[in-house]
């Protein structure tokens, strides 16, 4: 560059916010770019937009009615944050749900698991630039979320999964319709592949883009698809079962470079072992109570530490429940596996390009109700 | 920890009897009344063969119809262009006995033209937005508008219209004011002189100018500068930075699609549009047309570089790139409302029709008709039927695909298709000199 | 899920300063470290076992009963209670239960391969609440201990960036302490 040009051209690194308002970060979370033309140079994720202090509210709230306070943080798929707090709760309560409960718990939570890897792969194809996808996608989860209703009356935050069982039992029509849903939607995840799995301009995409390492996986305390996509084995319903998951035969689909296409195709697949799992459930859904005997009005558990997790639609969901013997929690610490996730988006975001961004932050899939908590 | 046994954990379980503590499911959630009896309609109740429904039975009637019905009336009135040189030589005529010249006349007349294309513009904008939701909506299994105007939703797009015209046209504080006004302008503008040589049949172009092919391209390629000033005056990086990558973008795409009808150009031997379509009039072995896209290879392959080429020069998807809407939330329009939004949009779309008008002219053969025998439907109708069913090639591949990278949409110009078509007129060489 | 006391013995060998807390977390084996300072060592050593995963990082603080003053509208569990009604339920202490003025943290490990979990315990005073930080050892401590820093006040010493993570910053002191007094700013009405 000659010595004029220099003086008088000056190259500078651009500052840009990604949201809180931008249709592609799934909510309100503001990432801080610092580009380069294209490329990215740092990146500063910056969340709290939607904290709602859940675990401070807990500690004033009796056991019953801190469930509701758990479907808000993963909207998406409350069924599983319901049932991780019931679960907690109950090992400091010393219930048992009974076998009608469990499996209907099983139910509901694979199934808000194939609507939320639903959810995920509409909005990813309007990420990377197809919008057609989120249209099927959303046809197939309206069915799941209308059985939901049917169940118990909400689509979305749903406070089913209730201390020491379910709500209440589900209609008798109930079972047929799920066996219809599950019939119609096998041949569906066939279409999905024809429609954006394999094809090349989205594979182009989301292939050799957003490496995450196993090592660096771990590391990070990734959880959910975000770390079977790096080929790390850990599902929580097969590694520390609950709900009697050991029963049902399914298997934990893994990627095997961890990139944003390996994660995208572990959910798919995930969709269709849910699909196993919910025909199993269905084939040997137990008779009997959906209630545990003796859950109280007000319980007041023993003074004690429990843990409990389980395998929620993004990962390893946990709470940490102590009781000082009072009808509130002493304390609620939720693992909220999409904020440990999104951690790992300020070393990997680094060196991609602009459009990259959007296809890492929608393949890491985090919801920001469960991010802020 | 206390070991005391808790007291309200135990008692209720004893008075109650555990026999009869599951509840009545049913009863319960019926008296709740909250809750959804049975489903709403499901697809499997939708899709059950939908030829067994009268609708869907009387709607596939009625299509027939109003296909049946346009080609009827375009039989009943003939060549558009023998019309026109009736009632230019009325208006002549008229002119002259009034005592004015013939130049009067002629000025009048160029007027008229460019009104007429003009409205042909603007009609589209309202035709093509209408079809776009509609055809977007059945490849998504949705079925778009269907309330303004009673029939398809037919008038959705005069309410849209009507809507932008009343919404607030805001200028940002930070934009430049004169050059953010402008831009519009200067994206348009070119549109509709572009359209000037463009043929809509045999003989009906508003212009017969002999260097047609480079006229359009020419003109088309100015609308870039009102796509930077736009990126560039909003004031806003994202838009800044969609205004840089439609500049990247549509530069590049000038050159494969420039070059991907030279092979066109090589076999008609003419620059002007008209004797483009001309030339592939008549038929092969009696049927089958002279269609420069029936030329084997040759043909296809520079339709289909043309076509690519189109698409990403009409920054549509899989090349929006410099739109972007989930990226840079809409690129280089992201700050502008109203009327001034719907005018880029409005040449978006008129650039879309230009393309599917070339293609229909430069490929399928202009107005010719495909069948031999036919000798009724006049060449409007052919033309206006291929440009359309161009125009759904544009359709189906946006809402099909995914949007490439701004650096594989480069490198997929750069590395295939330039030289695909840099191959193609070597093979168009080694055509003509074997015929 | 591994055996417990399999996993206790096995842990033993290599980390003998680690005792079985008395009061553990049901059902997962935990352990206790009496020195925070020696935290460093203790993870370097169970990651070196295999447990590689840091699974959660919490505190819990043992003040006693929460301040209702605490909260941003008085905490009333009865959703239907007439406005203004006195509520049902206000947090009180349990007699009799060891209440004290520290901080306890708990780390979680896992194994994912071995599916073994080990809970680690350390208790700190509440005047002087700080620890080590793994954020060298474990990346996915960064947010974690932000997270605890942010709402609990504890500080992690070696931290990258100890910034506040998830309250907005106009936000005077840490919520999830016991004794945490909410002060109005302009969005509470």
């Amino acid at each position: 560059m000659s010595s004029t040009a220099e003086k008088t051209m000056k190259t500078d690194s651009m500052f840009i916010n990604l949201g809180p308002q931008h249709p592609s970060t799934h909510g309100v979370l503001r990432v801080g770019l610092t580009i380069e033309g294209e490329l990215i140079t740092k990146a500063v994720p910056d969340i709290g937009y939607l904290h709602r202090g859940t675990s401070k509210l807990a500690e004033v709230r009796g056991y019953h009615h801190c469930v509701v306070l758990t479907d808000r943080w993963d909207y998406v798929a409350a069924m599983p944050n319901n049932l991780v707090f019931c679960l907690a709760a109950e090992k400091l309560m010393e219930v048992q749900a009974p076998p009608r409960a469990e499996a209907l718990r099983v139910l509901m939570c694979e199934l808000n698991r194939v609507a939320s890897h639903l959810l995920f792969f509409g909005t990813y194809g309007i990420d990377i630039g197809a919008f057609t996808p989120f249209l099927y996608a959303f046809r197939e989860r309206e069915m799941i979320l209308d059985l939901f209703e049917m169940a118990c009356g909400a689509r979305l935050t749903y406070n089913y999964i209730r201390l020491g069982g379910v709500m209440a039992d589900v209609p008798p029509e109930w079972l047929a319709k799920c066996r219809e849903f599950v019939d119609y939607f096998k041949p569906r995840i066939d279409e999905y592949d024809t429609l954006l799995t394999y094809n090349p301009i989205f594979m182009a995409r989301t292939k050799e883009v957003g490496l995450i390492p196993a090592a660096d996986a771990v590391s990070w305390s990734l959880s959910g698809a975000n770390l079977r996509g790096s080929g790390v084995c850990y599902d929580v319903r097969k590694s520390d079962p609950y709900c009697g998951y050991e029963r049902y035969s399914f298997d934990v689909p893994l990627g095997q470079t961890g990139s944003c296409w390996d994660r995208y195709f572990c959910r798919v697949q995930e969709m269709r072992q849910s699909i196993r799992i919910i025909e199993q459930v269905l084939g040997g859904l137990p008779e009997g109570p959906t209630m545990a005997a003796g859950v109280a009005k007000i319980p007041k558990p023993k003074p004690g530490e429990a843990y409990a997790h389980v395998e929620g639609a993004r990962g390893d969901l946990g709470i940490f429940l102590v009781s000082d013997g009072q009808a509130s929690p002493y304390r609620m610490h939720v693992r909220a596996p999409s904020f440990l996730n999104l951690a790992i988006l300020q070393e990997l975001l680094v060196g991609n390009k602009v459009s990259d961004v959007i296809a890492i932050l929608g393949s890491i899939d985090i919801v920001l109700g469960e991010v802020d908590r | 920890m206390s070991e005391e046994p808790k007291p309200d954990a135990k008692a209720p379980a004893a008075k109650a009897a555990p026999a009869k503590k599951t509840f009545p499911p049913a009863k319960f959630n019926e008296k709740a009344g909250r809750l959804l009896k049975t489903t709403r309609y499901w697809p499997t109740e939708l899709w059950a063969n939908p030829w067994n429904k009268p609708s869907y039975r009387r709607g596939a009637l009625l299509l027939g119809g109003i296909i049946l019905g346009l080609l009827a009336t375009g039989a009943a009135v003939g060549e558009l262009a023998v019309w026109g040189d009736r009632l230019y030589a009325w208006l002549l005529a008229f002119i002259s006995a009034r005592g004015g010249s013939p130049v009067l006349a002629q000025g009048i007349w160029a007027v008229f033209k460019g009104l007429l294309v003009l409205h042909v513009i603007l009609l589209n904008g309202l035709w093509a937005v209408w079809w776009e939701r509609k055809i977007s909506a059945h490849i998504q299994s949705r079925v778009g508008p269907v309330y303004a105007g009673g029939f398809h939703g037919w008038a959705q797009t005069i309410c849209d219209g009507i809507k932008l015209l009343l919404k607030e046209d805001i200028t940002p504080a930070a934009s430049d004011a004169w050059v953010h006004a402008l831009a519009p302008a200067i994206v348009v503008v070119p549109v509709v002189a572009a359209f000037a040589p463009v043929s809509f049949g045999r003989q009906l172009a508003a212009a017969n100018l002999d260097v047609g092919v480079l006229y359009v391209f020419a003109m088309a390629g100015i609308s870039v500068i009102g796509i930077v000033m736009a990126g560039w005056a909003s004031g806003n990086k994202y838009s800044l930075l969609g205004g840089l990558r439609a500049c990247a973008q549509l530069v590049s795409y000038e050159l494969p699609r420039g070059f991907s009808i030279v092979p066109v150009l090589m076999f008609a031997g003419s620059l002007n549009i008209s004797a483009i379509a001309a030339a592939q009039a008549g038929y092969k072995w009696g049927f089958l047309p002279r269609w420069f896209i029936f030329y084997p290879v040759v043909g296809q392959l520079a339709f289909l570089i043309f076509l690519i080429a189109s698409i990403a020069e009409t920054n549509r998807t899989p090349f929006d790139i410099p739109e972007a809407e989930s990226e840079l939330v809409s690129g280089f329009h992201t700050e502008y409302s109203g009327m001034k939004w719907s005018i880029f949009f409005l040449s978006e779309y008129g650039y879309v029709l230009l393309a599917s008008f070339l293609l229909a002219a430069f490929f399928l053969g202009g107005g010719a008709s495909p069948f031999a025998f036919d000798h009724l439907i006049p060449s409007w109708i052919w033309m206006l039927g291929k440009a359309m069913l161009m125009m759904f090639l544009f359709l189906w591949a946006r809402w099909t695909f995914p949007r490439l990278r701004a650096d594989q949409l480069m490198d997929f110009n750069w590395k295939f298709l330039l030289p695909w078509s840099f191959a193609n007129i070597a093979l168009a060489g080694v055509w003509l000199l074997l015929s | 899920m591994a055996d417990i006391e399999e996993l206790a013995s096995r842990i033993a060998e290599k980390l003998p300063e680690l005792s079985r807390h008395p009061n553990p977390v049901k059902g997962y084996l935990t352990l206790k470290l009496e020195d925070a300072a020696k935290l460093p060592q203790a993870a370097a050593a169970l990651k070196a076992l295999g447990f590689d995963y840091l699974e959660m990082i919490s505190a819990t603080d043992w003040l006693g009963a929460v301040k209702p003053e605490g909260y941003i509208r008085n905490p009333n569990p009865i959703v239907f209670l007439p406005e203004g009604a006195t509520p049902q339920s206000v947090p009180s202490a349990t007699p009799g239960f060891p209440y004290r003025p520290s901080f306890e943290l708990l780390w979680a490990f896992a194994d994912l391969a071995a599916k073994a979990w080990v809970f680690l315990k350390c208790e700190v005073s509440r005047e002087a609440a700080s620890v080590p930080s793994l954020s060298g050892l474990y990346k996915g401590a960064d947010w974690q201990e932000r997270e605890l820093f942010d709402l609990m006040g504890i500080r992690f010493e070696g931290h990258p960036n100890l910034a506040k993570i998830l309250t907005p910053d106009f936000l005077v002191g840490h919520p999830l302490r016991k004794d945490y007094v909410h002060v109005k700013d302009r969005f509470d009405e």
